[in-house]
């Protein structure tokens, strides 16, 4: 068990003013079986009344709506929270079993599952999660700036590169194809001033964590802060709006303690 | 035709083109994209009426309320316990490869756990007289007002025949409307979501808007704020609606749910029903329950879920998903006709018989490849109905879409939607590929 501070602020910023913006955020971490969020202040900029929902995967959604002309808006989150990998997740969904927009294989994809699957002998979820990992990290670098929120496992996969996000989508295509359930996780660990994005697999009857990036097991450092089928069910911000704006900046600095 | 003279009728009613000219006046038309190309088009309507009489709708009545009543109590099931699947009536697959299934609707509890308020169900009388279901439309059925219109136009024409012929009074449909719509009204007013104009049922949005008393509504005229949408009034107010019945497809109801490039969404309103202060109708994700791989499972579902026998009959259908039926689809492919479950509007439909030896080997080859892609079924032998072609009487193949409505209580509207037809070896008689109409009379006795 360990208890850390966590922070996370994103500043967007348009060119032009905006009006009729309406947004969803996924910044608030959920309470589950192995974190348990103590307190947090959620800050929103220029001032806005908002919501809270909690949507179909589990996760707080804040939902706003901006009338009138701005220029950017700024969230941020602090906190404290008491994580504990030890105890596991049992929030099963059979949606994770099946394909996702932004991780249904391609030929190639499915390919290389077909000629690598039975190089692993055992039948056992963890092995194989661990198998898969590790033949991810042999055949994909990690790469910042070739790949997007929308790149999907394919994409990634076709050229062999990509982020967190790319090895996480990837690694649940290949655990999906082999009939084991798995869901991506967004949320913010040690060593990395970003989000963070891994993976849990389903073992039978519970939830376990890989991270496919660093081809390792999650622990203690890993706080959960949104999880879905695929990246598309996790962002952190959604939004519409409207004006002549041509531009938005995102900024966005995370801190785990 | 129980005793109705045809020739009688239409003499009375006068000459077709000049019924079709008026409902051109009117504006009933329903529009057609082909080949990237949008393109308005007549719906021709056929003087004919199709007679049903007072004992045959009681029973189709009984077996849709039973029907749609199943389907609810599975939509609701699907998207909380899912105790159906857990107990092996239907197969785990067939929920989650539907492209009708939306994971984002999990949990959700509509207003008084009705999914399906409007549903519209595809019948066809068979040569033996017994009725077969064909299809199960819970998503947007639209339809009907065309046999609405048709009918205010008839009776201007020929006032005595409905009397006369203990025709049952059909302009009750927008009160049923208006009162499924009120008995999961969150608080607020009712309005009608369009996508404009352009849309094929345009018309029949603004029909049934303005006789409902409900607002009509686009996109941009509605916002949500603090979890509750509104219509934005002209003068800067705005005004809380309380359900919403849209008819634009569930993947383009919500920008920030489901496709994030819709245009013609309303950004957050999923947050708004799922927080339970707006009904949408029909709910979101009901396309998991009227997916043509589902439609095998309905007889079982009412089994289930009612404890009762169906009423009425589904077209006998072959899942190739199991082997024994695989088997015997692929011995019979020439007589039976396929539907590859993810299309829609008569798109995806082949008949065994129309395809040469070599293409029926390669269907069989498809089928062999991607068995849950396809259910098969018997050619029903349906009952050809008089329609009038250039001054002569002609027999077409036609269907019969029901309206079921659940508020309070599930209700069958006395009338329906009867498609035919115009080419005469065609089976297929949705609007999008080119049929006619006519009205449907239900005899009060």
């Amino acid at each position: 068990m360990r208890n850390v501070n966590f922070s996370f602020t994103t500043k967007i910023t348009f060119d032009d003013y905006v009006h009729d913006h309406s947004f969803a955020l996924r910044i608030i971490p959920p309470e589950t079986e192995n974190q348990h969020i103590v307190s947090y202040d959620v800050k929103i900029s220029p001032f806005v009344s908002t919501q809270q929902t909690t949507d179909a995967f589990g996760n707080n959604v804040t939902a706003g709506y901006l009338r009138n002309e701005h220029r950017f808006l700024d969230f941020e989150i602090r906190g404290r929270a008491e994580v504990n990998s030890e105890i596991k997740r049992t929030d099963y969904m059979p949606c994770y079993l099946y394909k996702s927009e932004l991780t249904a294989p391609d030929e190639e994809l499915a390919a290389f599952y077909a000629e690598n699957r039975d190089r692993c002998s055992s039948t056992d979820p963890d092995t194989r999660a661990e198998f898969f990992s590790g033949l991810l990290s042999e055949t994909m670098t990690y790469q910042k700036g070739v790949t997007d929120t929308d790149t999907t496992a394919a994409a990634a996969f076709k050229r062999r590169s990509g982020v967190c996000q790319d090895f996480s989508h990837v690694l649940i295509s290949l655990l999906r194809m082999d009939g084991i359930a798995a869901r991506y996780i967004a949320g913010l660990a040690f060593c990395d001033g970003e989000t963070h994005a891994w993976v849990e697999y389903w073992n039978g009857s519970c939830w376990n964590g890989i991270d496919p990036a660093n081809n390792c097991r999650t622990d203690d450092g890993y706080l959960v802060v949104s999880q879905g089928r695929d990246f598309r069910d996790c962002a952190v911000d959604r939004g519409v709006m409207f004006g002549g704006y041509s531009r938005q900046l995102h900024l966005v600095r995370t801190e785990l303690k | 035709m129980s005793g109705i003279k045809v020739e009688q009728f239409t003499q009375a009613v006068g000459n077709a083109d000049e019924i079709n000219e008026l409902l051109r006046r009117y504006g009933v038309k329903f529009g057609i994209y082909k080949n990237g190309v949008f393109k308005e088009q007549f719906f021709p309507f056929d003087p004919i009426p199709r007679v049903i009489n007072a004992e045959d709708f009681k029973s189709i009545e009984k077996g849709l309320v039973q029907r749609v009543d199943a389907l609810n109590r599975f939509l609701f099931d699907i998207y909380h316990e899912k105790n159906i699947v857990k107990d092996g009536i239907v197969p785990e697959d067939f929920i989650y490869i539907s492209s009708g299934y939306l994971a984002q609707c999990e949990g959700i509890s509509p207003a008084k756990g009705i999914y399906s308020h409007i549903s519209g169900i595809d019948l066809v009388q068979g040569k033996d007289g017994e009725w077969y279901i064909l299809e199960d439309n819970l998503r947007i059925p639209s339809g009907a007002s065309y046999p609405l219109i048709a009918r205010e136009l008839t009776r201007i024409a020929c006032p005595d025949v409905f009397a006369e012929n203990n025709v049952t009074d059909n302009r009750n449909y927008a009160d049923l409307l208006k009162e499924t719509m009120e008995n999961v009204n969150c608080g607020g007013i009712r309005a009608i979501l369009t996508p404009g104009r352009y849309n094929a049922a345009y018309f029949e949005h603004s029909y049934l808007a303005e006789h409902t008393g409900s607002v009509l509504v686009q996109n941009d005229e509605l916002f949500v704020e603090d979890n509750i949408l509104y219509h934005r009034t002209y003068s800067g107010g705005k005004t809380r609606i309380g359900v919403l019945y849209r008819r634009i497809a569930d993947e383009y109801l919500d920008p920030l749910t489901f496709l994030p490039e819709s245009l013609i969404g309303i950004p957050n309103l999923m947050e708004a029903y799922r927080a339970g202060n707006v009904a949408i109708i029909n709910a979101p994700g009901n396309g998991v329950a009227d997916d043509k791989g589902i439609y095998y499972f309905v007889p079982k579902m009412i089994e289930y879920y009612l404890g009762e026998k169906p009423i009425l009959k589904n077209a006998p259908t072959y899942l190739p998903f199991y082997e024994e039926d695989r088997k015997y689809v692929l011995e019979n492919i020439g007589k039976l006709v396929i539907k590859d479950v993810a299309e829609a509007g008569g798109y995806g439909v082949v008949f065994g018989s129309d395809l040469s030896d070599e293409k029926l080997e390669e269907f069989r080859q498809t089928i062999i490849a991607e068995p849950r892609r396809f259910i098969a079924q018997e050619v029903i032998d349906f009952l050809d109905l008089p329609i009038l072609e250039g001054g002569e009487t002609v027999m077409r193949k036609a269907d019969l879409r029901a309206f079921v409505l659940s508020g309070k209580e599930t209700k069958v509207w006395a009338s329906g939607l009867t498609r035919f037809s115009r080419n005469p070896d065609s089976f297929v008689v949705n609007s999008s590929q080119g049929g006619g109409f006519k009205d449907t009379w239900v005899l009060s006795r």
